[in-house]
C-alpha cells in the first residue's frame, strides 16, 4: 500500500478529534453566556437615544465576541500539544503513519473549526437580538412621531437602519475570525518550543498585546527619527516577530455605521493568510525536531 | 544459478547512538550507545534490561519518534525517519493514555482512521479487537473511567487494528493482574502463529523467556548479550531428564547407572516446581 505524504481525510481525523475534545471539555458553555449577554444588553439602557442603544448592542456583542475567539484560540491551543505530550498520547498517533505537519495542521483546523463555528452562532444570535431591538425602536418612534410624513419615515429608518442590521456586521465578524486565526497560529507556533501550557497562554497574551499596538509604537518609536530604510528594516522586523493585529480593527467603523468594503476583507484576509502560512512553517520546523 | 535474494529483517538497528541534549548547563545525555540489533520477519524478540538502560529510546527511535544521534534504524528496509515506515508498525507504549473525551470504539475509529481505515470495515474491525481484548462491553464506556489494566487492552487493541506485520510492545504487561498479563502472553505467541513480527520490551523475564525467540539485554545504553533464548540460557554441560511416575528403585537404578558409567555426576534429583503465576491462575478458575 502506497503512503500519501499528505492525506486531507488524515488531517480531517485529527481536526474532528480536536473539535470534539474542545466541545466535551465544555467550552461551548461560553455560547450560552454570550447568547445571555446579547439579550440583556439588547434590552438594557431604555433611556438612551435609540441610535445609542444599538451602538451599545452592538459594542458589547463585539467585544464578546473577540474575548470568546482570542480566548479560545489561546487557551485551547496551547492545552492541546502540553496535553498530548503529557498523556502521551503523541506517542500512539505519530507511531501511525502520520506525518507531523499534518497533525499540526489537523490541531490548527480544530481550533478554527470550532471557533468559526462557535462565531457563526454567536453571529446569528446576535444579528436576531438586533434586528429585532432595531425593529421595536423603529416602531416605538414611528408611534411617537406627530406628523409621520414620508420623509419624515425615510429619514427616521435611515437614521435607525445605519445602526441597524447590515451585510457590514458579519464583515467585522469575518475580521473578528481572522484575527483569532492568527493568534491561534501563533499559539500552536509557541506551544511548540513552550515548556508549559502556562508559558504558552503567557507568551502568546504579551504577543497579542504588542501586536495590537504595533501601530502606535511604529508610530511612537520609528517614525521620522532615523533613516528611511532604517525605519523600514525595523518595521518590517516588528511586523515579523509580532502580527500587526491593528490591520483587523474594523470594529469600531462597524459600531459607528461605517461601511467595511470588500476590498478590505479581501486585504485582511491575505494577511491573515500570510501570517497563519508563516507561522505554521516555522510550527513545523520546530515540531519536526521536538524529542518525544 | 544466482543467489537467493536476501530477507529484509523487519527491524534493523544499525550502530545507534541516541545523545540527549541537555538543559542549560547541563551535560548531556547519552541514552543508547552504538547499539546494534536484527530482528527476522516472523520472530519475537525482546529487549530486557534493567530501568533507563536505553530500551524505550531505542523503540522510540525505531518508530520514528526520536532521531538517532549516530547510526541508522530501518523497519522492514525502509528508513525509520521515513512516515511510511510505520504504515507496516502496531505500538503500545508503556502505560498507554488515550483522549479521555472518547469512548473504547470513536479511540479505535480514531486510530484506524489515521491508518487509513474506513466505513463499516474500520467498524468491524474494531469490534473485532474489542471482542480480542475483551473490551466490549466497555465500548461505549468513556476512556476517562478505564483501569490502567483496560487502557493497557485497549492500546493493545488500537496497535493491532490495522493489521500490522510488525508489532512494538513496550512493556505491555506493566499493570495488568496476572490473568490478563497471561492473556497477553498468549497474544504474543498467537502472533508468532501469524507470522507477525513482535518486538518487545517487559521487566517479567520469566514471561520473556516463554515468549521471545531470540532476546538482547540490555545495560547502561549497550547491547550487553544477544542470540537465541535456549542457547543463552542453556548450561551447556548439563543435561535434564524429567520423569513422570517413576518409581523409588528405577530412580536408585538410573543413580547407579551414572555411577556405574563413570564421567558423568548426578547434579540433583528432586520435583520440579510449578511458577507461582501458573499456581495463581489455577487458584482463579477454580473459584470462578
Amino acid at each position: 500500500m502506497n503512503h500519501a505524504a499528505f492525506s486531507p481525510a488524515r488531517v480531517w481525523t485529527l481536526a474532528a478529534a480536536t473539535v470534539t475534545q474542545l466541545v466535551r471539555m465544555k467550552i461551548l458553555v461560553f455560547l450560552l453566556l454570550f447568547c445571555a449577554v446579547v439579550v440583556a444588553a439588547g434590552f438594557a439602557f431604555p433611556v438612551l437615544n435609540p441610535e445609542h442603544q444599538l451602538k451599545l448592542l452592538k459594542d458589547v456583542s463585539f467585544g464578546a465576541l473577540q474575548i470568546f475567539s482570542l480566548v479560545i484560540g489561546i487557551v485551547a491551543t496551547a492545552l492541546l500539544l502540553p496535553r498530548d505530550l503529557e498523556d502521551r498520547t503523541l506517542y500512539t498517533i505519530l507511531s501511525k503513519p502520520v506525518p507531523r505537519h499534518e497533525y499540526l495542521l489537523g490541531k490548527l483546523l480544530g481550533v478554527l473549526a470550532l471557533i468559526g463555528a462557535g462565531l457563526l452562532v454567536m453571529d446569528a444570535a446576535f444579528s436576531l437580538v438586533l434586528w429585532l431591538r432595531e425593529k421595536l425602536l423603529l416602531a416605538q418612534i414611528l408611534a411617537g412621531l406627530k406628523a409621520q410624513t414620508p420623509e419624515a419615515v425615510a429619514q427616521v429608518q435611515e437614521l435607525v437602519g445605519k445602526q441597524g442590521l447590515t451585510w457590514n456586521l458579519h464583515l467585522g465578524v469575518l475580521a473578528v475570525f481572522l484575527k483569532a486565526a492568527v493568534v491561534t497560529a501563533l499559539a500552536l507556533m509557541v506551544s511548540c518550543f513552550a515548556s508549559s501550557t502556562l508559558f504558552t497562554v503567557v507568551v502568546t497574551f504579551c504577543i497579542v498585546i504588542i501586536g495590537h499596538g504595533q501601530g502606535l509604537l511604529r508610530e511612537y518609536f520609528l517614525q521620522g527619527k532615523m533613516e528611511p530604510f532604517v525605519e523600514k528594516g525595523l518595521s518590517a522586523l516588528l511586523a515579523v516577530l509580532t502580527p500587526d493585529l491593528g490591520v483587523f480593527d474594523v470594529i469600531d467603523n462597524v459600531v459607528n455605521g461605517q461601511v467595511v468594503g470588500p476590498g478590505s476583507a479581501g486585504y485582511m484576509t491575505g494577511i491573515a493568510l500570510t501570517y497563519i502560512t508563516g507561522y505554521m512553517v516555522v510550527s513545523h520546523l520546530l515540531f519536526v525536531e521536538k524529542e518525544l | 544459478m544466482s543467489d537467493p535474494q536476501p530477507i529484509t529483517p523487519a527491524v534493523s538497528v544499525e550502530n545507534l547512538t541516541k545523545v540527549f541534549r541537555g538543559a542549560l548547563g547541563r551535560k548531556p545525555f547519552v541514552a543508547v550507545r552504538d547499539v546494534s540489533l536484527t530482528v527476522r520477519e516472523g520472530e519475537v524478540y525482546g529487549l530486557i534490561g534493567p530501568n533507563g538502560c536505553g530500551k524505550s529510546t531505542t523503540m522510540k527511535t525505531v518508530l520514528g519518534l526520536l532521531a538517532p544521534t549516530r547510526g541508522r534504524t530501518f523497519v522492514f528496509g525502509r528508513s525509520s525517519t521515513e512516515v511510511a515506515s510505520r504504515q507496516a508498525v502496531g505500538f503500545l507504549p508503556e502505560n498507554p493514555y488515550f483522549y479521555k473525551h472518547l469512548n473504547g470504539l470513536e479511540t479505535l475509529l480514531f486510530y484506524g482512521r489515521l491508518c487509513g481505515l474506513g466505513g463499516a470495515e474500520l467498524r468491524d474491525r474494531a469490534r473485532e479487537m474489542l471482542a480480542l481484548t475483551g473490551l466490549e462491553d466497555a465500548a461505549d464506556r468513556r476512556v476517562a473511567g478505564y483501569s490502567k489494566g483496560m487502557l493497557q487492552r485497549l492500546g493493545l487493541a488500537q496497535a493491532l487494528l490495522h493489521r500490522p506485520r510488525l508489532v512494538v510492545l513496550d512493556e505491555p504487561t506493566a499493570g495488568v493482574d496476572p490473568a490478563g498479563s497471561r492473556k497477553i502472553r498468549d497474544l504474543i505467541l498467537g502472533f508468532r502463529g501469524q507470522g507477525i513480527t513482535v518486538l518487545v520490551t517487559s521487566h517479567l523475564l520469566e514471561q520473556m523467556q516463554e515468549v521471545c525467540d531470540r532476546v538482547g539485554i540490555m545495560a547502561h545504553g549497550r547491547m550487553m548479550r544477544e542470540g537465541r533464548v535456549d542457547e543463552l540460557i542453556a548450561v551447556e554441560n548439563q543435561t535434564e531428564l524429567v520423569l513422570e511416575d517413576a518409581t523409588p528403585e528405577l530412580l536408585a537404578e538410573i543413580r547407579a547407572l551414572v555411577e556405574r558409567q563413570g564421567g558423568a555426576r548426578l547434579v540433583r534429583t528432586g520435583q520440579p516446581r510449578t511458577t507461582l503465576e501458573k499456581l495463581f491462575l489455577e487458584a482463579t478458575e477454580e473459584t470462578n
